[in-house]
């Protein structure tokens, strides 16, 4: 059987992902060893929890680079739902969920990548917002204040549990699909199945990219 | 030893300000510039040198004369005390003797969550040393069987350091012998505070004086839900993907997908 291989993301779309995705893990790491007592160690590889903070505030302004990157590259591309056939995805759970004879074939990015996107993109800029008002809190009143830090908790909370969706769907659950954010490169038959529509359109536009042919 | 009060009696309070400058030479805090604002009250408020200051005002009461009120603001060691509870680091801790609150400034990583979080707005930051500043009741002292800096220097008997009961009693005491409009201020709210005051006037009459201070709501929030909320909903997640593993198993192609790819491979 052949395998074709197909040039999926450019140089710039993985340098963004892997700015944000390093630097909101390492927000991720110091944002817990801050707001639990019990991780305060997590400090230790920074030469304390002062040395934390400081990473933290450093990453955030990466992490807000990075983001307003990613929603200006591609929010037309995953931040907009396309219906009926998006809806007919979520319906039939993406195929991830229980058998389907037929899934539904969406554009570039299905209806999950795009609310992963979207949970990314909205959280982010409140966590970006909320993290701005902890640096200067005598911008805001007082009572105003004490919600900012639930806000930035609870932006935490879904980012934190999305992620591991990303990780997961990203790697083991969708063998194959890992490649693209490394080499930018991922198998035909791989993305057939998650992207059919986009592969459709890329050949019927000349776009498909088939980089290596092996035997 | 136990619980102890530091009991400032606003009737007796001159405000000579010996309590101010005591403070200051006991932490080893610098005097900064003010300027003159028509009053006796200087500082102007609280700073991340100032510990404590009297507050002056000119009262005109409902009889028509003009009284001066005194009230000495410091940090209220609070028993609930919200700083402690957000305080990421440890700095802020509860004297296991005295119930009062103190400050491990060492430890302290000037995150200023406890800034917004104080109910009575008593910690102050500072942007040189990126750290937070607040009474710590002379922690060295009282823990060394002394009084406070504060309550050593009071010439009138205003501040005194008394076991908690004992504070209570004189408090109540002291009202009932003013008579009117008397009452005590800090028993009441955030599980009583470590310093409590004998007002002479109602307590609205006061300026800046907190009627109704609380632990925010949001800290319960904050504390009590979101954040173990955080751990858990990411470990459901990866056990749900663990089952979904299993169960289901990764997503593979199916065989039309290879079927199209021959198709187009072999065109």
């Amino acid at each position: 059987m052949k395998k074709q291989i197909v040039v999926v993301t450019s140089g710039y779309e993985r340098f963004v992902h892997w700015l944000m995705a390093i630097s909101c893990l390492l927000l991720c790491y110091t944002g817990l060893g801050m707001m639990y007592k019990e991780l305060n160690f997590f400090g230790a590889i920074f030469g304390g929890l002062k040395g934390l903070k400081t990473v933290h505030d450093i990453c955030a302004v990466f992490f807000a680079v990075g983001l307003l990157l990613a929603i200006q590259m591609w929010w037309k591309e995953a931040g907009v739902f396309v219906f009926p056939e998006d809806w007919e995805w979520i319906k039939a759970g993406g195929d991830y969920l229980w058998h389907v004879d037929h899934v539904p074939e969406t554009g570039k990015y299905n209806p999950g990548q795009k609310m992963f996107f979207l949970t990314v993109a909205l959280c982010g800029l409140l966590m970006i917002c909320t993290g701005f008002f902890m640096w200067f809190p005598h911008y805001l009143p007082a009572n105003l204040m004490d919600w900012v830090y639930v806000l930035h908790v609870l932006g935490f909370v879904v980012i934190f549990a999305f992620f591991f969706v990303h990780l997961y769907l990203g790697t083991i659950g969708n063998p194959g699909s890992v490649s693209a954010m490394f080499s930018g490169k991922m198998e035909l038959p791989v993305l057939r199945m998650l992207h059919p529509k986009w592969v459709k359109e890329m050949e019927h536009e000349g776009k498909l990219m088939i980089v290596e042919d092996k035997k | 030893m136990s619980e102890k009060i530091k009991l400032y009696d606003a009737s007796k309070c001159t405000a000579c300000r010996g309590c101010q400058l005591a403070c200051k030479q006991w932490n080893a805090l610098k005097a900064g510039q003010t300027e003159h604002k028509g009053t006796y009250q200087n500082p102007p408020t609280l700073q991340p040198n100032t510990y404590m200051i009297i507050h002056f005002q000119d009262y005109v009461a409902p009889e028509g004369d003009v009284r001066w009120l005194f009230r000495k603001e410091a940090c209220m060691h609070c028993t609930k005390a919200a700083c402690v509870t957000v305080c990421p680091s440890g700095a802020l801790y509860y004297n296991k003797e005295f119930k009062t609150v103190g400050m491990d400034r060492e430890k302290c990583i000037g995150c200023k969550e406890c800034v917004s979080a104080c109910p009575f707005e008593v910690p102050r930051y500072d942007k040189e040393t990126e750290k937070v500043y607040k009474c710590d009741m002379c922690e060295t002292r009282i823990t060394n069987n002394m009084n406070p800096a504060c309550v050593k220097a009071c010439p009138t008997g205003a501040l005194k350091w008394l076991d908690k009961d004992e504070a209570l009693k004189i408090a109540e005491g002291r009202v009932q012998q003013l008579g009117g409009d008397a009452n005590v201020y800090g028993d009441k709210f955030v599980g009583g505070t470590h310093l409590m005051y004998v007002l002479k006037e109602k307590m609205d009459v006061y300026d800046g004086i907190k009627k109704d201070p609380k632990v925010p709501q949001s800290i319960f929030v904050w504390k009590n839900l979101l954040k173990p909320l955080s751990l858990l909903a990411a470990g459901g997640v990866i056990g749900a993907e663990l089952i979904h593993y299993m169960i289901r198993g990764p997503h593979k192609p199916h065989p039309e997908h290879y079927e199209e790819a021959k198709k187009q491979g072999g065109a």
